[in-house]
């Protein structure tokens, strides 16, 4: 993620969260949390809990959010070198003009870059606030004729992360759609979806296609499709492992099973818990594995019968 | 979405199935979503919003691990910039080794900054969430601080039961091994586990030994500098530790590769064996050239009215001790005391008004405090921060000034200002912003920065290379690391140490014994630790016969000689180390451990 990316990403989260973006520039915001922004960022549970049960007007934090370090400092350092503006400064005492909103109000800056803590909870953030929805694609306006009824068919999409784990890991994305009125499977949905308006709300003059298949058959279409995908994959890394594996286990059990065939008796139920032991963390050091898990999904309602 | 529970756990579960992708691996997926989904649809919501759901993916697909084996540690660390021997060694232990390794580096190559890589790349490939550091207690919150600062990890130092919940802890082994602990530990899966100064854990029959064998670990990294000392069997203990194995059974390592036990045989093989699961970085011939330490002591003479105060506190000192019966463990204020008279008479005072107060009212002892009280009120000036003052113009560049007491900090801070030297405190009892300020400030504007001991920890100052020791601790130990803050890698200059040395007090004798007799101010880097362990192994800390030295004489004669026996054993232990070092050159375990180490180039 690089740093305009990074600077996209927040926009789009405080803009989606109704936090009040006092000043900006390519570099940075300076922002004043909206509530529910607050309860999410600043973990403040106990100040939460005291406005919800007093009913006091909330206090929302600001911060200034530096999105691209080097360039917002280069920028400060040189309004900093040119003069103030004296104008401004005579202006400000006849008038009592105080620059900015938030002068003299507490700012903290936070360094926004890939691996920040705050970036990565604005990532969480996300996450646990875009996991399920159900919208509509909105018509487009000039074909909507008031008579008409346009054909909508519902999709089931889902983002899916796969991770392809051993001692190591990678991890894809794959993102499905199933059309609930005819079964067809998607790829890259997501990237269709990208481009098009959506809304929460039924929108007028439309139908909707009734659906053929149940969520839980689609669910299962989109685990066929990946699972066929998936069975074409190199899978020289799991080979690759369960051969360490197996060699790991040959060396304990050789080394335990010798320990074992000397050791006194009332030892022996110790060194056999010790073997059970290293043997199931050499598994779960090694064992390679495909797990398949939801990022996030929903039901999308799509012009067009398909 | 870390794997944090072992595969068994979760695959038994309903909501999720397996199949074969191929005969050795399994796809498994989660189906709790699609529960979840029907669910929402039967009550028509809740649902998120469109613009939540986009950034979610574009998130993820931000974090998403795109190969096995490219680094992702450096890719969220971009301000931390390793050294290339570290990022080799990190990459050694994830590709070749599985996550398991001895890290040998020498002393100062920086193994802790390669588990750190290691730990990192793991977390943040959602390997590793639960994870347990285990070091020597006084190094705990320089891992914590370490980790956290540089690797941007929320390590947690242990303190209370409940903080073993936390993600990443560090503890100290002997209270890990203790009940309650012990269990709750013993009931943990680690996905990593480290432990520092492994050296400790050579002896398969303790305790410490044994509990670490029981740990249930995934991954885990063994940092020692001397992985082994004395026999191979320390060698084969620690490899045991970590792979039960490696070496075969402890009869066939005996039959195989051990002569006698301080004499290895098939070296080749068990070099195969050792690479597999150690690495060790050396420095090459060409390696870490350290600029110099220049030391002078400046020996100053006390006003007449502070030998006063001097004379005064130590009568007052000793004669508690005798009415104490020889106490030692009750002096420890009064020890202070005697320490803080070389310094200030701020710092006296101050210690003073304190025991004054808790003194009860009717006791004779009031009115003695009360006189030397009334002697520090004679003293007009400070010798001492006349002398540095004179010093750090005559140096006319950057100088860290360090001194044990709060109340000496503060008198310098004024006495500096009041003569138009700009000079910046820094102690550890500072919040990280207001260091950092310091810092700065001293980068900049300040000619001279006034730490205090606890100060002395984690501050990196090599753009300066004139440090005054206003006063010296009693533990060699402490000394060597305010040295080293300013004597370490980065450090282009030659560093230039000044002790200033009061005569015909103790702080003469210390200097004495700190600079002749352990040489400590040329020492090499991590020979110090072996000479005091070494020294303490015979005998009490030296800081303990230094304060009975000094409480039990009975006059100037009887000092002089105690010192000198103290500064004659001291020299003894040192020679006996240079021996061991020669000798550990000429060991039949240099050329194995030579032969699977890396020599790495590292420029200061």
């Amino acid at each position: 993620m690089n740093t305009k990316q990074i600077h996209r990403f927040v926009q789009h989260y405080l803009e989606s969260t109704d936090c009040q973006i006092i000043e900006k520039s390519p570099a940075h915001f300076k922002v004043k949390l909206s509530p529910l922004a607050d309860r999410i960022l600043t973990n403040r549970p106990y100040y939460w809990g005291f406005v919800d049960r007093t009913g006091a007007e909330p206090e929302t934090m600001s911060f200034l959010f530096v999105t691209d370090k080097e360039r917002y400092d280069r920028a400060q350092e040189e309004q900093a070198g040119s003069e103030p503006d004296q104008t401004d400064a005579a202006l400000a005492r006849s008038f009592g003009y105080v620059h900015g909103t938030t002068a003299g109000a507490r700012m903290p800056r936070e360094d926004l870059y890939y691996g920040s803590r705050r970036l990565e909870q604005l990532f969480e953030a996300a996450r646990s606030g875009g996991s399920y929805v159900c919208l509509f694609q909105e018509p487009e306006l000039r074909k909507s004729h008031p008579l008409q009824s346009t054909a909508y068919t519902p999709w089931l999409g889902v983002n899916l992360m796969v991770e392809f784990q051993c001692d190591r890991k990678r991890e894809e994305i794959h993102s499905y759609g199933i059309s609930l009125a005819t079964g067809q499977v998607v790829e890259q949905f997501q990237e269709r979806l990208a481009g098009m308006r959506m809304t929460p709300r039924l929108p007028p003059n439309i139908h909707i296609a009734r659906s053929a298949i149940t969520l839980h058959r689609a669910a299962g279409l989109v685990e066929q499709a990946l699972e066929k995908k998936l069975r074409s994959y190199d899978y020289s890394w799991a080979q690759e492992a369960a051969e360490r594996l197996e060699e790991e286990q040959q060396l304990i059990a050789h080394y335990y099973e010798a320990l074992l065939s000397s050791a006194e008796e009332e030892q022996r139920a110790n060194i056999e818990a010790q073997f059970e032991n290293r043997k199931a963390e050499i598994d779960w050091q090694y064992k390679p594995r495909v797990q398949a898990s939801a990022i996030n999904c929903g039901i999308f309602h799509l012009a067009g019968i398909d | 979405m870390a794997d944090t529970t072992k595969a068994q756990g979760s695959a038994t579960s309903s909501t999720a199935s397996k199949n074969k992708l191929h005969p050795l691996v399994e796809l498994q997926f989660d189906r709790s979503w699609q529960e979840e989904l029907q669910q929402r649809l039967t009550k028509n919501g809740p649902w998120d919003e469109w613009v939540l759901y986009k950034l979610a993916i574009e998130a993820q697909e931000a974090r998403k691990i795109d190969s096995f084996d490219e680094l992702q540690a450096l890719r969220v660390l971009p301000a931390f910039d390793p050294m290339p021997h570290q990022i080799d060694t990190a990459r050694k232990v994830l590709d070749g080794m599985g996550g398991r390794a001895i890290l040998a580096d020498e002393v100062g190559l920086g193994k802790t900054i390669e588990a750190g890589l290691v730990l990192k790349e793991y977390i943040v490939r959602g390997l590793v969430r639960k994870t347990l550091i285990l070091v020597p207690a006084s190094l705990v919150l320089q891992w914590v601080r370490e980790l956290n600062q540089k690797f941007g990890i929320a390590a947690v130092a242990q303190k209370k039961a409940h903080t073993w919940h936390y993600d990443v802890v560090v503890a100290s082994i002997d209270t890990a091994k203790r009940e309650p602990h012990r269990e709750l530990l013993l009931n943990t899966d680690y996905d990593m586990l480290i432990i520092d100064e492994a050296h400790k854990l050579k002896n398969k029959k303790t305790t410490n030994y044994q509990f670490v064998t029981q740990l249930r670990k995934k991954y885990c990294l063994l940092l020692t500098a001397t992985p082994v000392q004395n026999e191979l069997e320390e060698l084969y203990n620690l490899i045991t530790l970590l792979k039960p194995g490696q070496l075969g059974g402890q009869s066939e390592f005996a039959a195989n590769f051990v002569v006698d036990k301080r004499l290895p045989k098939n070296e080749s093989d068990l070099q195969g064996a050792l690479s597999g699961v150690m690495i060790r970085n050396r420095r090459g011939d060409g390696g870490i050239q350290f600029t110099r330490r220049i030391v002078r002591n400046i020996p100053l003479k006390l006003s007449t009215e502070e030998q006063a105060l001097y004379d005064a506190v130590t009568a007052f000192v000793k004669q508690r001790y005798q009415e104490s019966g020889g106490d030692l463990t009750s002096m420890l204020s009064l020890v202070t005391l005697q320490r803080e008279v070389c310094s200030s008479r701020d710092a006296v005072f101050l210690t003073l008004v304190n025991l004054f107060k808790k003194t009860p009212e009717d006791s004779p002892l009031r009115p003695k405090i009360w006189e030397l009280v009334e002697v520090i009120r004679q003293i007009q000036a400070n010798t001492k921060a006349e002398t540095a003052l004179s010093l750090i113009r005559e140096v006319n560049e950057k100088v860290i000034v360090f001194t044990e007491y709060r109340a000496t900090q503060e008198y310098l801070l004024q006495y500096f200002r009041s003569h138009d030297l700009i000079a910046v405190p820094y102690r550890g009892g500072m919040n990280r912003g207001k260091k950092d300020w310091m810092m700065d400030m001293f980068r900049g504007r300040a000619q001279v920065l006034i730490a205090t001991e606890a100060g002395g920890e984690g501050i990196n100052l090599q753009f300066c290379h004139h440090m005054i020791n206003f006063d010296l601790p009693w533990n060699p130990m402490r000394v060597e690391q305010r040295i080293g803050r300013v004597h370490r890698l980065g450090q282009t200059e030659d560093v230039r140490i000044y002790n200033l040395c009061t005569l015909g007090t103790i702080e003469e004798h210390i200097v004495s014994l700190l600079h002749e007799k352990i040489n400590l101010f040329e020492l090499v880097i991590g020979e110090l630790d072996e000479i005091l362990e070494r020294f303490e192994k015979q005998d009490q800390s030296l800081e303990k016969q230094i304060a009975k030295a000094m409480l039990e004489s009975s006059g100037q004669r009887e000092l002089n000689s105690r010192f000198r026996q103290l500064g004659h054993s001291l020299s003894n232990v040192r020679a006996e180390q240079q021996d061991w070092r020669s000798q550990q050159d000429g060991q039949p375990f240099q050329p194995l451990l030579d032969a699977i180490s890396q020599p790495v180039e590292v420029k200061p």
